[in-house]
């Protein structure tokens, strides 16, 4: 083979791959975020090194409702910092007061999840930030609508060349700016990691600590089995999709077919991403419907079994807690609200 | 070529397949029959007592511990009393039906829905009947989680979660089942009983034991009393046209 041959081969192949991929690469040079204590080192993708710019870009964007249609929300409408990036809202509230039909989960960790959204619809945070701007109850702006709105701002577009060099700014650059941004938006450093991953043995009460028990116990709670705890650190989720029967209408039928509605795949039917449960007290109400307003509800929701349905996870089964277990299971809860990011996570320090 | 032979079977199984198992969730709806016709000039009825001689099992004081949410919904303790015996040993709680005799008559089933609520931790009425198709009910009054379990084993068992403030579960039964028992999933001591007949020809005793079953169609029939205690019974009975027959159906204790 030519070399010629080759490089056209090459650039074709790198055409196919990273379509819209154009020269959106940051510069400058990439920054270490600082892992808190109980979380593993945040994956950062080969084709977008985090830099200074790139984050302080994302932080802008997030913040920026001009990504939306007539201007009044933005990401962090939904996602707001004061609400530890969640919205307190049984299902989220888009543009003109619209309701959406899911739970809005926090933003916090979401660098670890092995796929973004309930149903895991979105593969990265890039492919994620772009779904909200042109969903028609959430933002309801086209891209392109984004772009022409962000290059009539001098600021932006100076902002925009910071991060990535000379060029238009384009729907692939936003992407990666607010995915950047979001992967510094890391939660740990509970009272449960300093327990369980600096040895301090009196960071968690007793209760709590009975309630790490029956939080992984199998024949108690048996939540670890999903809500996944680690030797090293905790994402408090296996990353995988579970039916627990969520989301039932009053006849019995399901009304979120969840990870189904883009895999097809029959066992799929009302499944959804384990959640972590960091900062969970925080984040009420509850599932991916906002249907269970407290954590007690959401403990008797497992000790009843969930809903029956066909596809129901074989590890959702009726447990026998005690009004003790219950209270401590509470207690163990409370206990993994973290530090929440504070924007000087920032180490500077060069790759 | 081959591919497209094995294709084009495996979508058509694959269709059918989902197809079929489309509707899993819901029962199947029976073909709409041609219901019996009742002939108010011909149509009589059955009446008893069902009553108690014996020693009665003591009722039992109810343990709410385990949900102190439950406790406080109670000023004083709860008793379980399965064998509910009034004045004269007359027993509540009992489940009065037909069991044969009606050979293959189709009966509509009534618009209004049978209700069960789940308060103060309890179940009310502890037993109750339905028809086949007809509407069943399930209220959450309480300020805690239920999660109500009908055991069926001739219908479909389900259990579904009701937060409180939740809005009723609305099911129905697709087959006859005498008795279906009911628990919540939560509270253990909670219990409840359904009778599922294809037919209007059932009922429950109160405190006075006694029951009724109106505008039967002539003929001979068995009925059937069941008790969650004491078990079933069946009794023979002649109803002429326009008649009334009176019987009285008693279990006996220790
Ligand atoms: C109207 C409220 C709303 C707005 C505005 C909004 N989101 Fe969301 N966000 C949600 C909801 C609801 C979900 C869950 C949707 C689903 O799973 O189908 C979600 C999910 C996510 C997730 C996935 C989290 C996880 O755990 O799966 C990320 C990341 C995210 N949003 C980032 C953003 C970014 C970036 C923006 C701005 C471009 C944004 N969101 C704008 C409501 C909103
Ligand atoms: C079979 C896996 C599995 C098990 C076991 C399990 N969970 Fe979950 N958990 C999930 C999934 C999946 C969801 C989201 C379900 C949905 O919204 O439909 C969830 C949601 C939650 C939520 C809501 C989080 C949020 O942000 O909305 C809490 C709290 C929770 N689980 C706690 C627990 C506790 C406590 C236990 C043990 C008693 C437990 N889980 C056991 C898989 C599991």
């Amino acid at each position: 083979m030519s070399k010629r041959v080759f490089i056209v081969l090459m650039a074709a192949l790198l055409g196919v791959s990273c379509t819209g991929a154009d020269d959106a690469y940051p510069i400058g040079d990439p920054v270490v975020i600082e892992t808190p204590l109980g979380l593993p080192e945040v994956p950062v993708p080969k084709d977008s090194p985090l830099t200074a710019d790139l984050i302080a870009l994302g932080r802008r964007l997030f913040n920026e409702v001009r990504l939306s249609s007539d201007n009044t929300v933005s990401c962090a409408s939904c996602h707001n910092p004061a609400l530890h990036f969640a919205d307190g809202l049984a299902v989220a509230k888009g543009i003109g007061g619209q309701l959406g039909t899911r739970n809005t989960p926090t933003v916090l960790n979401a660098a670890y999840s092995v796929a973004q959204f309930w149903d895991g619809r979105a593969a990265t945070l890039e492919r994620q930030a772009g779904i909200p701007i042109t969903a028609a109850n959430e933002m309801n702006q086209s891209h392109e609508a984004c772009v022409t709105k962000l290059s009539a701002d001098e600021e932006y577009k100076a902002a925009f060349e910071k991060a990535f060099g000379p060029g238009p700014i384009t729907m692939s650059r936003i992407e990666k700016a607010l995915a950047a941004f979001e992967r510094t938006l890391l939660s740990g450093n509970s009272a449960f990691d300093l327990y369980k991953y600096a040895g301090n043995k009196n960071a968690l009460s007793e209760a709590a600590i009975r309630g790490l028990q029956v939080f992984t116990d199998r024949n108690k709670g048996n939540c670890a089995t999903c809500h996944v705890i680690g030797e090293t650190y905790a994402l408090f989720t296996d990353g995988k999709f579970h039916n627990l029967g969520v989301g039932m209408n009053s006849s019995g039928e399901l009304t979120d077919m969840g990870r189904f509605n883009h895999s097809g795949v029959k066992s799929d039917r009302g499944t959804f991403r384990t959640p972590s449960l960091r900062n969970v007290a925080k984040t009420a109400p509850y599932m991916h419907d906002g249907s269970l307003k407290t954590l007690p509800e959401v403990i008797a929701f497992y000790m009843g079994g969930g809903n029956s349905n066909p596809q129901l996870d074989v590890e959702i089964r009726p447990l026998m807690l005690s009004a003790q277990d219950r209270n401590d299971l509470l207690a163990f809860l409370d206990a993994l609200t973290g530090d929440i990011p504070s924007g000087e996570e920032l180490h500077g320090r060069k790759r | 070529m081959t591919h497209r032979w094995v294709a084009l079977p495996l979508c058509v199984f694959l269709i059918l397949v989902s197809a079929c198992s489309d509707k899993s969730n819901i029962e199947p709806d029976a073909d709409e029959p041609a219901y019996f016709k009742i002939d108010p000039n011909t149509a009589g009825m059955i009446a008893g007592n069902v009553i108690f001689k014996g020693k009665r099992p003591a009722p039992k004081i109810v343990d709410m511990d385990q949900d102190p949410q439950c406790a406080e919904l109670h000023q004083q303790s709860v008793y379980d009393d399965p064998v509910s015996v009034g004045s004269e040993g007359s027993l509540a709680n009992a489940f009065v039906w037909i069991k044969q005799g009606l050979d293959d008559k189709k009966f509509e089933p009534p618009t209004d829905p049978m209700v069960i609520d789940q308060k103060g931790c309890w179940f009310g009425p502890r037993v109750l009947g339905l028809q086949v198709g007809q509407t069943f009910k399930v209220l959450n009054s309480d300020p805690v989680t239920h999660n109500i379990h009908p055991l069926a084993e001739i219908n479909r068992e389900w259990n579904q979660s009701q937060s409180p403030g939740a809005e009723p579960l609305i099911r129905k039964f697709s087959r006859p089942e005498v008795m279906i028992r009911v628990k919540c999933n939560i509270h253990n001591w909670m219990h409840a009983w359904i009778g599922v007949v294809d037919h209007p020809y059932f009922a429950v005793t109160g405190p006075d034991g006694a029951f009724q079953l109106n505008n039967v169609p002539p003929g001979k029939y068995t009925i059937e009393v069941w008790h969650e205690v004491l078990g079933r019974k069946e009794e023979q009975i002649t109803l002429v046209r326009a008649g009334r027959s009176e019987t009285i159906i008693e279990f006996k204790g220790e």
